[in-house]
């Protein structure tokens, strides 16, 4: 029975795990229709036929591009009523067929209103990386001037850091250099304000090291790596630069690459070959900076040392907006900003942001996040002064190969946090329950048993979840062209059933009260197996109803009124009473 | 490591801006610079401190933290 139990709460768990992914939810949406011509039909049939059918059902069939007319494809406004319409009017005699001119959205676009300022996150295909990942359970230290809790980052998790220039924990900023960073890694996305960031789901460690002019010593920098290593950051990002070697660094970057931990840094802005340090230390990836039409930015350093590109921006171009734009502050008076910059600092960035998806799909090992970032990159024939590295970042094709190398433990891990694939005709939806809810009754449901002592069996077990939750996940899953309602009404528990049939949330009064649990116990009291299925139900009923009485008393034709909260709470204690004289009756005979 | 440069004083769009030192063979990022120097296109003769144990976010050349300097004209 316990076994049982654990089945349960980790398939919930495993669900409660995947409830973020909206990807498979999207239906087909159609606004037009297609039509395709028989090839045995003349043009001048066609046209005839295509001028008729525009009069017979007001709608206009227009060629679907220059190529339509020797295709015979057509297209015309129109809905399923409209389509089924055409489809009864014996249009088979002179069409292949007709059907819905489906718009497909394979790709997440966020609602973030400057997004489409942000061409570096479309240069690198993030729309479609989102679709796998957005870099949750993961966290990126940002080794910089400091982070500012600026509006944009508001809904960004950010873990505790250090100020290592002011020796304080409080690591704000108060240049501005160090919030824009961390804004392309983690701005708030999909929030209906400012811009996007790469791995917005993931943990931001802010590690001040740089002052108020923009430079650190390299003894703060070794310092903030080895705390990073020492904390849980899963991705280290270094959008600064310069100085001579170091022993001390170069120790702590062994230190933080043997604890697991990817260590990414900005290329350097001098024009000159050969990268500076750290990006130079071994263990770390050296970006180099691209300008918007994908060439090498002017200013980017370059040649050994140089592992990828990523878009770093360039000023010169279109009046500025060839920049990184993200929400920064105005160091002069701390106000958020939103700036565009430059700078293999921006496009460091890029990169710890998609190792941060890489990572939360389940590729743990820092040499394998750094491989799947270097074998997704787009590479660029003739790069003889290596200005490239093994190419340009590309985040969607980085989480498919991710995706495909995360077998194992960690592999498994990162598929329940961002979501399973079950193909196009069969998808899964998590979001149809709220499993808070459901999670809470399944609770309450044992207490209940427990309480009143019920026996751990089968027919009690089973009882408990139907008069619950039901087996509730199935309402999550999606067959396509078949109707949801029976998935619907299996995945409901008893005093949902009625609801679920109308095809509503809220419960129905018919259906939500004690008169089921009544008749199960008067029906199966004296069975020896069923009555423990009887009990059990009345107990996962009175957890549904007393549940729903206080967290979301929704009741059809009541509403959420403190009627629907009475009537609900009146039946949830008249089940328990039930339950309560039932188990003494039950358990004398047992 | 203390040199001497001559060169003429660049401001440089990396993040919020910062002020540069445009030599010959190099160009300096200057830490801290005096107001003074905080002028585009000043032509001056400086002598300073090479900061090897300094990492900057701009990332231009090497940080020059400067103990004097001449203006040459602008």
């Amino acid at each position: 029975m316990k076994k049982w139990l654990l089945l349960l709460l980790f398939l919930a768990g495993f669900s409660w795990a995947i409830a973020n992914f909206q990807g498979l939810s999207a239906q087909g949406q159609y606004d037009s229709l297609v039509f395709d011509f028989k090839e045995s039909l003349s043009t001048a049939e066609i046209e005839t036929k295509v001028k008729s059918l525009s009069e017979q059902f007001q709608t206009d069939l227009t060629y679907n591009s220059e190529f339509s007319l020797n295709d015979h494809v057509f297209i015309a406004k129109g809905d399923e009523k409209l389509l089924n319409t055409i489809k009864k009017s014996g249009i088979d005699e002179f069409t292949e067929f007709v059907e819905p001119n489906f718009t497909y959205q394979v790709s997440f676009s966020p609602n973030d209103p400057d997004f489409d300022k942000q061409w570096n996150l479309k240069s690198i295909n993030m729309e479609s990386a989102w679709q796998a990942s957005r870099g949750r359970g993961t966290t990126v230290a940002v080794i910089d001037t400091g982070i500012a809790p600026v509006t944009d980052l508001r809904r960004t998790r950010l873990v505790p850091g250090y100020d290592f220039v002011n020796d304080r924990k409080n690591a704000t900023d108060d240049h501005g250099h160090g919030t824009h960073v961390a804004g392309t890694i983690a701005q708030s996305t999909n929030n209906n304000f400012g811009v996007a960031g790469i791995a917005y789901e993931a943990q931001l460690m802010p590690l001040k090291v740089l002052g108020r002019s923009g430079a650190g010593t390299v003894a703060d920098i070794a310092e903030s790596i080895r705390f990073a290593a020492d904390n849980g950051a899963d991705v280290i990002n270094m959008s600064l630069g310069g100085g001579g070697e170091s022993q001390l660094m170069r120790e702590a970057i062994e230190y933080a690459h043997k604890k697991g931990v990817v260590i990414v840094a900005a290329a350097g802005n001098a024009a000159r070959s050969a990268v500076e340090f750290p990006a130079r230390y071994p263990h770390v990836i050296g970006v180099s900076a691209l300008d918007a039409e994908g060439q090498k930015a002017p200013y980017s350093n370059y040649g050994a040392g140089v592992d990828i590109s990523a878009p770093g921006g360039s000023l010169r171009d279109n009046n500025g907006l060839g920049g990184i734009l993200q929400n920064t502050i105005n160091p002069r008076d701390g106000s958020s900003i939103f700036a565009a910059f430059q700078g293999t600092s921006m496009a460091s960035p890029h990169v710890a942001g998609v190792a941060a998806l890489i990572r939360s799909i389940g590729v743990q090992n820092p040499d394998q996040v750094e491989q799947v970032l270097k074998q997704s990159a787009v590479a660029v024939k003739d790069d003889a002064s290596n200005y490239f590295g093994t190419g340009k970042l590309d985040a969607s094709k980085a989480v498919s190969l991710a995706a495909q190398k995360s077998f194992g433990f960690h592999g498994l891990m990162g598929w329940l946090r961002n979501g399973l694939f079950l193909g196009p005709r069969f998808w899964f939806d998590a979001r149809a329950v709220n499993w808070g809810y459901k999670l809470l009754m399944l609770a309450t449901a044992a207490v209940i048993a427990w309480l009143f002592r019920l026996p751990w069996n089968w027919p009690m077990g089973w009882g408990l979840v139907l008069g619950s939750t039901g087996l509730f996940i199935l309402r999550c899953f999606h067959l396509v062209d078949l109707p949801h309602w029976p998935l619907r009404v299996l995945g409901s528990s008893f005093p949902e059933l009625g609801g679920a049939i109308q095809g509503a949330n809220a419960l129905n009064p018919l259906t939500a009260n004690v008169l089921m649990a009544f008749a199960l116990i008067v029906f199966f009291l004296s069975h020896p197996q069923l009555k423990w299925f009887a009990l059990g139900s009345s107990a996962g009923i009175t957890a549904c109803l007393a549940v729903s009485a206080f967290v979301a008393p929704q009741v059809v034709w009541l509403g959420s009124t403190a009627v629907a909260q009475g009537f609900l709470a009146i039946n949830a204690l008249l089940c328990l009473a039930l339950v309560y004289l039932a188990s003494k009756s039950a358990t004398r005979s047992a | 490591m203390t040199i001497e440069a001559e060169g003429t004083i660049t401001h440089q769009s990396f993040g919020l801006g910062v002020w540069a030192l445009t030599a010959s063979d190099t160009t300096y990022e200057l830490f801290e610079p005096p107001p003074e120097l905080q002028q585009e296109g000043l032509m001056v003769k400086v002598t300073g401190n090479v900061r090897d144990d300094m990492m900057t976010v701009a990332m231009i050349g090497p940080v020059l933290d400067i103990q004097s300097f001449e203006i040459l004209g602008s």
